[in-house]
């Protein structure tokens, strides 16, 4: 088992062993979620600087990683949540000038998101649906490269490494909850965020890349109360 | 509660913690296949060191873009080519020239008895054709340097005889050529037309000199016209004779005197003018004829060029296919010709000239691309339509100049006007670490890795790295 499965773990014991008296999703609730998360890039990406082969593109593949969320009902319809998770790695892969070189590195990626939404219907309904607003900030580390990459940037040269700069995006949100009981419920969301990101090169070439990444998630949550603030 | 939502934060905390170092780190370095060794075929543009003795050794020279590894006057001037390039990045040792030596002038130093190297598969010579064996440079072209110019067909059959007659099928095999073929056709033509011209313009301006000196002669005559008649007749049988210029006016002058009333022309005072003008006229003549003729000559033997190229192609790609890839080699990498009238040499010619030279390099490619299309072995570089965007496009390579020589040329600073002699020490002033070309034809050390780039792509692409 992992360190980061075994951090889950103890996290959803946490939420378990909260006070869990008859919690509908009334104001004062805590809503926490586990589940899984597909973030899917839809990248736009610039061409890397010279000196290179006019055109080269990246382009990032989709990763899917466990996610927690835990949202706080200010009201019985407004709350704020924190969405958190391990790192995504995403493989990087050439596109534009050289498509078809394949995957070209990896890099992991943070997204911690903070929202505050808005949850439609009366706190007991079966099914209620919200929408959110709020911000990212994606952290990136452990960026790899690859004899690949060396070859497209330097052959023949020490090998090539990379950094992603750290940046804030905004987030929408639009997702529903479905009731099981007083305390279990179903969660969905899909989140598009807007965020654009500065590749240097340890060439010294940088390449401007736009992310803007949709993830969705299924999540099991459970209302418990007790933690006011 | 308190603690509760302090654990709850410290646990968040600790997932966002979780990840460790955040280093960026080079990867893998390990290439896809695993290749044995890095056999290359071709001409100078892949040649590590062939002619790297004698005289060219004692001028730091040997291969033919900036030599010497340079990297304290500027990073990019590393003095190796795209091949050598290539094997570093494939984990190969340094290519090393198969063979060496020179068979030129011993009095300049350039006969060296030719050696070949034991575990050295750089095969590619300076000035080798793909099958004609006298290239640029090579002592039958009148050259006083010698080179081998081993064509591509026997560099071939030189590997295939110390293998025992096949690849051993893990090689990474390169193979580049045809510029020579390029070169030395357009030299030849150039010459033959230069030739062509010369001949016409002394013939048209022996016609006009004649008839300019007729004309004046004879108006002076109580009949100009039937003196110009009896003038020219005389004229023509002198020069029908094979007669000198000088002889043919002596009589054309003879002949003039004598038409009634035009005894006054024999007056050295009179006829002289007239001869000045006359020479003049001449000179104008062929000195308009001359080019047009060989402008006409080059045009009229430009398809029979253009076909040799088309041969030349053909006769390349079945090399590949018959006595690389029939003998085993499983990787093959074959360069397309560049865009040759780009280059400093290239952009010196008249614009039919260049036009000429598309039209062969586009047959050459044409007819590689034909002989190796739908084999799974090769891969063809398209090095014309990168080394075409360079010159057109050169900002986003990071090219500074595409159209001069960093080397500086001159007798004095670099014997041999070529790149084979240029290094640290002949560049022009200036900053030209960022030069296309370091001599005519040839790339910089910073050209090389542009082509070693846009060759890994295609390799990194098919697979192979």
């Amino acid at each position: 088992m992992t360190k980061t499965s075994l951090k889950l773990l103890v996290l959803a014991a946490a939420m378990s062993v909260a006070t869990a008296a008859s919690a509908q999703q009334t104001a004062g609730t805590w809503l926490g979620t586990l589940g899984m998360n597909k973030i899917t890039p839809k990248v736009d990406s610039g061409d890397v600087s010279a000196p290179a082969l006019p055109g080269t593109k990246a382009d990032v593949e989709s990763d899917t990683k466990p996610r927690f969320a835990i949202a706080y009902m200010l009201t019985d319809n407004w709350s704020a949540e924190l969405d958190l998770g391990v790192p995504y790695k995403h493989d990087l892969i050439g596109a534009g000038s050289i498509e078809g070189t394949g995957k070209l590195g990896d890099a992991m990626v943070l997204p911690p998101t903070a929202f505050i939404q808005y949850r439609f219907f009366p706190a007991n309904a079966t099914f209620r649906p919200y929408v959110g607003l709020g911000v990212t900030y994606a952290m990136f580390i452990k960026e790899r490269g690859s004899a690949q990459l060396t070859s497209i940037l330097n052959t023949g040269g020490p090998g090539a490494t990379y950094k992603l700069d750290d940046k804030a995006g905004v987030s929408a949100q639009i997702g529903a909850t479905w009731r099981i009981d007083d305390n279990w419920f179903l969660d969905a969301t899909v989140i598009k965020t807007k965020l654009k990101t500065k590749v240097h090169f340890s060439t010294g070439q940088t390449q401007d890349v736009r992310l803007d990444p949709v993830a969705a998630s299924i999540s099991i949550g459970y209302n418990f109360k007790g933690l006011s603030f | 509660m308190r603690h509760t939502k302090l654990a709850i934060a410290a646990m968040a905390l600790a997932v966002l913690a979780g990840c460790g170092g955040s280093s960026p780190e080079a990867g893998d370095q390990t290439v896809r296949v695993k290749f044995s060794s890095q056999v290359s075929f071709g001409d100078s543009l892949s040649d590590v060191g062939t002619y790297n003795v004698g005289t060219v050794a004692a001028l730091k020279g040997g291969k033919f873009t900036i030599n010497g590894d340079n990297t304290a006057i500027n990073a990019t001037l590393t003095g190796r080519n795209w091949t050598e390039l290539v094997a570093a990045q494939l984990g190969l040792p340094a290519p090393c020239a198969a063979m060496t030596g020179l068979e030129g002038d011993a009095s300049k130093g350039f006969s060296v008895a030719r050696v070949n190297h034991a575990g050295c598969y750089g095969y590619a010579q300076g000035g080798a054709r793909v099958t004609n064996p006298v290239g640029p440079g090579n002592a039958a072209t009148g050259s006083a340097l010698g080179a081998l110019t081993v064509p591509v067909v026997t560099q071939v059959a030189n590997h295939l005889a110390i293998s025992g007659g096949k690849f051993k099928g893990d090689e990474i095999v390169f193979v580049m050529a045809g510029g020579n073929d390029v070169l030395f056709q357009l030299s030849k033509l150039s010459a033959d037309a230069a030739a062509a011209g010369t001949a016409a313009g002394i013939k048209a301006g022996g016609e006009a000199y004649i008839a300019s000196l007729v004309s004046q002669l004879a108006a002076g005559a109580t009949d100009p016209a039937d003196a110009a008649k009896n003038i020219l007749a005389a004229a023509t049988a002198a020069a029908a004779r094979g007669a000198s210029q000088a002889v043919i006016t002596q009589e054309t002058i003879g002949a003039a005197a004598v038409q009634p009333g035009n005894g006054a022309v024999s007056s050295q005072a009179v006829y002289s003018p007239m001869v000045a003008t006359a020479t003049a006229a001449g000179n104008a003549a062929g000195a308009a004829a001359g080019p047009v003729a060989g402008a006409a000559y080059a045009k009229a033997q430009g398809p029979v060029l253009v076909e040799a190229l088309k041969t030349a192609g053909t006769e390349l790609a079945t090399l590949v296919k018959t006595q690389i890839i029939a003998k085993g080699a499983n990787y093959v990498t074959v360069n397309n010709l560049p865009d040759v009238a780009t280059t400093p040499s290239g952009r010196s010619q008249s614009a039919e000239t260049r036009a000429l030279i598309n039209a062969m390099i586009s047959a050459f490619n044409g007819a590689l691309s034909a002989g190796l299309a739908g084999e799974s072995k090769a891969v063809i570089v398209d090095v014309f339509w990168v080394s075409n965007d360079q010159a057109t496009n050169p900002a986003p390579y990071g090219l500074t100049n595409v159209t001069e020589p960093a080397c500086d040329l001159t007798a004095a600073k670099n014997p041999l006007g070529t790149a084979l002699t240029c290094n640290g020490g002949n560049l022009k002033t200036g900053d030209v670490s960022h030069y296309s070309f370091a001599d005519e034809v040839h790339p910089t050390p910073y050209n090389n890795l542009l082509l070693a780039r846009y060759v890994s792509r295609s390799l990194v692409t098919k697979g192979w790295l």
